[in-house]
């Protein structure tokens, strides 16, 4: 029950300081990070696909009504959500009925770094292809995808490290 | 029977993604056009109450900076007060006649004021949330300025809260001119640097100066002519090239956007109406 708990409030937590700080974070033009994502990496590992999914799109959509950008969080969102049981097969081997929760310590530090950095590079070049949809300018959206998720990795590792136990 | 159900079950994750990705698609691809997708925009009803308690607290710095702005504004227009009613008290009117009343041209526009409650200046497509809506006469196409010249125009309206379209979105053109020579060009932002857009179709003979005055031109609806929207930063022209490429540096910050007006133009359905007519 705590566990569910601590998500409700996450969820909350990450989505307020989604739209009211880090969408205003605008550093040299290019780096907007979409630290949300934290939420759908950090919830855990046995959970079943189709809520996995369902949470997901709710992320997303939240996301959407407050940066006036429709569909494209939730479709990224879902995405990654998706194919997060794959990427941690590919890395980790956790047998069955364990259902830890990601962090260094469940996951040992070199498959937890590599697992949030394939997420987060996933999520964010969906995000900035479908918000470029409309436009072309190749170059500028590669530096933002590789800076916006530099930071957002960096921010992910930095919570999940600064967590005890 | 048995087989197709267990199918279903089998791969029912799998339909479930689809499904929702195909909604997410949709509504990005929707969303494209200008549709009144009032619910789930920054002018729902819930999201906007938010952000104005947010924008309570950040407006509070910037307070100083926007009294001072006022307080210039103010002088400038008590100034024009006595300017006019020093030249209306020289001319008598000698009849009224109600008749034949028409909004004469120089009165043809009302402002109404607002506040910036959402305003997002680093994404390729931004968007800005104004605090009034429909119920303080606010329609969609009308056009946005500040203090300092021209900021966008009305997308959406939903009851109290406005969305705007600011320069800052390459879905929007706003024509524009020189000052000095009046040739006209179109406003486009180029998706990089909140400060800089590129004006363009100004042909190879037209002479340029950095530092020239651009200002909204007469042929938009939405403005009326002569309202600052920046100065030249740079311009390139090639050898082959028959138009200029032109760096236009806007006269509004976006960052520190906090009061706007609501442009009102009262004629515009009749020019509109009689357009369109003639079109047909």
């Amino acid at each position: 029950m705590p566990t569910v708990l601590q998500n409700i409030f996450r969820f909350v937590l990450l989505v307020l300081f989604q739209v009211l700080v880090l969408n205003n974070i605008q550093f040299l033009g290019y780096i907007n990070p979409y630290l949300y994502i934290f939420f759908i990496l950090a919830l855990p590992v046995q959970l079943p696909r189709w809520f996995l999914l369902i949470l997901a799109f709710t992320l997303g959509l939240t996301i959407d009504a407050f940066s006036n950008t429709m569909g494209m969080h939730a479709f990224a969102t879902v995405f990654v959500a998706f194919f997060r049981e794959g990427i941690i097969k590919l890395f980790t081997n956790i047998e069955e009925g364990n259902n830890p929760t990601p962090s260094f310590h469940t996951f040992g530090v070199s498959a937890y770094v590599k697992y949030v950095v394939l997420m987060v590079i996933i999520h964010h070049t969906i995000l900035f292809i479908l918000e470029a949809f409309s436009f072309y300018n190749f170059w500028i959206m590669l530096a933002k995808i590789l800076l916006s998720s530099m930071v957002t990795i960096l921010l992910i590792l930095g919570i999940q490290s600064i967590k005890t136990k | 029977m048995k087989n197709l159900i267990n199918f279903f079950i089998q791969y029912s994750v799998i339909f479930l993604f689809l499904f929702l990705e195909i909604i997410s698609f949709t509504l990005i691809v929707k969303n494209q056009g200008y549709q009144k997708s009032v619910f789930l925009s920054s002018s729902n009803s819930v999201v906007s109450g938010m952000y104005e308690w947010s924008n309570s607290v950040v407006e509070f710095f910037k307070l100083r900076a926007a009294n001072d702005n006022l307080s210039e504004e103010n002088t400038a227009l008590k100034n024009q007060i006595i300017n006019l009613q020093n030249k209306l008290s020289t001319l008598k009117p000698e009849t009224t006649d109600s008749v034949h009343f028409r909004i004469p041209p120089d009165m043809e526009y009302q402002f109404i004021s607002a506040k910036v409650i959402n305003c997002s200046t680093n994404k390729i497509q931004n968007y800005i949330t104004l605090n009034k809506g429909a119920i303080d006469g606010i329609k969609t196409d009308m056009g946005v300025i500040s203090d300092e010249g021209v900021v966008g125009i009305i997308k959406t309206v939903s009851n109290r809260f406005s969305v705007v379209i600011p320069v800052l979105n390459p879905k929007i053109e706003i024509s524009c001119k020189f000052k000095r020579s009046n040739y006209t060009g179109g406003l486009l932002w180029s998706g990089e640097d909140y400060r800089y857009a590129n004006l363009t179709d100004i042909a190879r003979h037209v002479e340029l100066a950095l530092g020239d005055t651009i200002i909204t031109s007469s042929f938009t609806n939405s403005f009326p002519e002569g309202i600052p929207v920046g100065t030249i930063e740079d311009f390139k022209i090639k050898e082959s090239d028959a138009y200029y490429k032109i760096k236009v540096k806007l006269a509004v910050n976006f960052r520190t956007l906090s009061h706007v007006k609501v442009i009102n133009y009262l004629n515009f359905k009749e020019q509109k109406d009689l357009e369109v007519k003639s079109e047909e």
